[in-house]
């Protein structure tokens, strides 16, 4: 049955590739970029920021005024001068070079998580999708008691079990995101499931693993895409607020959550610059991403494009 | 539909129980354990023997499959059992830090309702102008704020331009309605920015959506009042996707508010589970979180039924 199935489908196949219009013509990158900058200036300014923000993380040891970590005892809790721009903190360290240092932390979590947790997400989604009936039911049922949990309470135990420091605060917040990912990617794949091409992969014998990789996920980009960027800005909050509980990236490693913690609050009234400036930076980082994220995703979902 | 919510609510059931093998085991892999947290405190070197006794006193020394059934056989009852770090029954623990959590979130919807219907028919209606693009920033702003610094603000502010702080310990509503609403109205404006944008965004896009729709074409043609299609034939149509995330936004609020709870001093569900796990409190970690995920599922439910009381079109099988 497969074989007399590949053969018809092998005879099938010059014909269907003449009948599909041609998909988009190639431009180059660059254009694609110019375009994008042209049309949606909210998002290009929501790209700049995030260039310039990986930018001061990559190049935090040439930028940074002073070494994060070291403490001055003569300057502590210091207002903002010309010679601490943002004030210093409780150990005398100076809050610009944290929070320079801090984007380094904020960065690399964001990608780090949003990278494995879309990607992760959208593979199980896709091949639940694929695999349909029993496995798909089962992969739902497995995905809806991991999104029972609140994200931060998730996130919570796998801290928990791990224990703190940048790695595993990476872990934690990936593996809620998972599910997430998941739901998002399987219902776009239901609707590439039943397209031709992929009943003619199947026809032609193709291997389910070249399915899923080879003909459903690239046709799954515009949602992935639209997921890395949204979770990149969850993913620095989240941090933020684990860090904060002092669950999440261990002093005295600068990260942005961390330095709104203890002190911060303690000192707040005759140190508000302790407090003020880190949260600053967080919402700056994740307002870019957000602008970004969005025109994004009206750049992509053909059918929002009309807006 | 009888039978739809039959089978819905049967489905709950294996999820429920997912999420306790989940929770169950996910405790018993987290480092130490209850009783070494306890003696740790009194002597590096507790005797083995207490530690085993106090093990034994807990139920700690039983095999892991019969303490689950025993606790899955109390839930059955509705019998959540006592606490093991402080030995009252969890629903004690469990009520007032309920009716907190719940106050809480009652209020941030409020008010995110308020500011996000308006805010987001408003900025579909006048799509591209600059009433628009504020109300797109103020939302975008109100994702990027992490509400516990938003918390601090508040405070800082309160602090610094009228030299007083929200009272930092917690009354109950019916003992003082005023002192209570001094206390929650600065976190529930926090966490309600924040749940405002997400709705205001939805409206806006629902809005959109509803809009190019034919029947609204139609109802202008026949010269039908602006306003009237507005409020019946767009904003009515619009409302479903607007309830559905608020609804999940009020779920994710009850256990959700970790941080904002700890910078208002708020003993609510979030810190409480927190403490919880800090304690390895197993038997108070389990019940909470079946607690919130029961909430979730429940919410969720609800949602699905709305959908199928609001929208005519849509049949369950």
């Amino acid at each position: 049955m497969l074989v007399m199935w590949r053969h018809i489908s092998m005879a099938v196949t010059p014909a269907t590739v003449a009948d599909v219009p041609e998909v988009a013509e190639r431009r180059g990158w660059l254009t694609v970029v110019g375009e994008f900058c042209r049309q949606r200036r909210l998002g290009a300014i929501g790209a700049a920021v995030v260039v310039i923000n990986i930018l001061v993380g990559l190049g935090a040891n040439v930028i940074a005024p002073y070494d994060p970590l070291a403490t001055d005892y003569g300057a502590m809790l210091a207002r903002p001068s010309a010679s601490h721009w943002l004030g210093t903190d409780a150990f005398g360290r100076d809050v610009l070079s944290r929070i320079v240092y801090g984007s380094r932390t904020a960065m690399l979590v964001g990608f780090a998580c949003a990278f494995f947790g879309a990607t992760l997400g959208t593979v199980i989604g896709v091949t639940s999708a694929y695999f349909a009936g029993k496995v798909d039911l089962l992969i739902q049922r497995l995905m809806d008691i991991f999104l029972a949990f609140p994200l931060i309470i998730l996130a919570l135990a796998v801290v928990a079990i791990l224990g703190t420091g940048i790695g595993n605060v990476i872990m934690a917040i990936t593996v809620p995101m998972i599910p997430r990912a998941a739901l998002v990617a399987r219902s776009s794949a239901l609707a590439i499931r039943e397209m031709p091409y992929v009943d003619a992969a199947r026809a032609a014998g193709f291997r389910h693993r070249r399915i899923i990789l080879r003909h459903m996920l690239p046709n799954v980009m515009a949602p992935y895409l639209i997921m890395l960027t949204a979770y990149l800005g969850q993913a620095i909050l989240l941090e933020a607020s684990l860090s904060f509980l002092g669950l999440g990236v261990a002093e005295p490693t600068p990260a942005w959550g961390l330095m709104l913690r203890g002190a911060a609050v303690q000192f707040a009234e005759s140190a508000p610059w302790m407090a003020i400036f880190p949260g600053l930076a967080i919402s700056l980082a994740v307002f870019a991403f957000n602008l970004f994220g969005d025109s994004l995703r009206d750049a992509l979902d053909p059918r929002l494009r009309t807006q | 539909m009888g039978k739809y919510i039959l089978k819905r609510v049967l489905l709950m059931i294996p999820t429920l129980l997912g999420v306790a093998v989940l929770i169950f085991f996910l405790m018993r892999v987290v480092p130490g354990d209850i009783v070494e947290l306890r003696f740790s405190g009194e002597s590096a070197f507790a005797q083995k023997e207490n530690l085993d006794n106090e093990r034994a006193r807990l139920g700690l020394d039983q095999p892991l499959w019969k303490q689950f059934v025993a606790w899955m056989s109390g839930i059955v009852r509705l019998d959540f059992g006592t606490s093991m770090w402080t030995g009252a029954p969890i629903i004690e623990e469990i009520r007032l830090r309920f009716a907190l959590s719940l106050q809480l979130a009652i209020m941030a919807t409020i008010i995110a309702v308020l500011l996000a219907i308006p805010l987001g028919v408003i900025a579909a209606l006048k799509q591209d102008t600059w009433v628009d693009y504020a109300v797109r920033i103020i939302s975008i702003a109100g994702l990027a704020m992490p509400s516990f610094w938003l918390g601090i603000v508040f405070i800082l502010a309160l602090l610094i331009v009228f030299k007083w702080l929200p009272p930092m310990v917690y009354t109950p509503f019916w003992l003082s309605p005023w002192q209570n609403m001094l206390q929650l109205i600065w976190p529930a404006l926090a966490v309600g920015y924040r749940y405002s944008a997400v709705a205001t965004r939805m409206t806006r896009s629902a809005m959109l959506e509803v809009l190019r729709e034919d029947y609204i074409r139609t109802a202008r043609a026949k010269g039908v009042w602006e306003k009237l299609i507005l409020s019946r034939h767009a904003l009515k149509n619009a409302m479903l996707p607007v309830l559905t995330v608020i609804a999940l936004e009020f779920a994710f609020l009850m256990g959700g508010l970790v941080v904002t709870e700890q910078v208002f001093n708020l003993n609510g569900l979030g810190m409480l589970f927190v403490e919880a796990v800090a304690h390895r409190d197993y038997t108070l970690t389990q019940a909470l979180v079946m607690l919130v995920a029961f909430v979730f599922i429940f919410v969720n439910f609800m949602v699905d039924l709305m959908y199928a009381w609001l929208d005519p079109r849509i049949r369950f099988r």
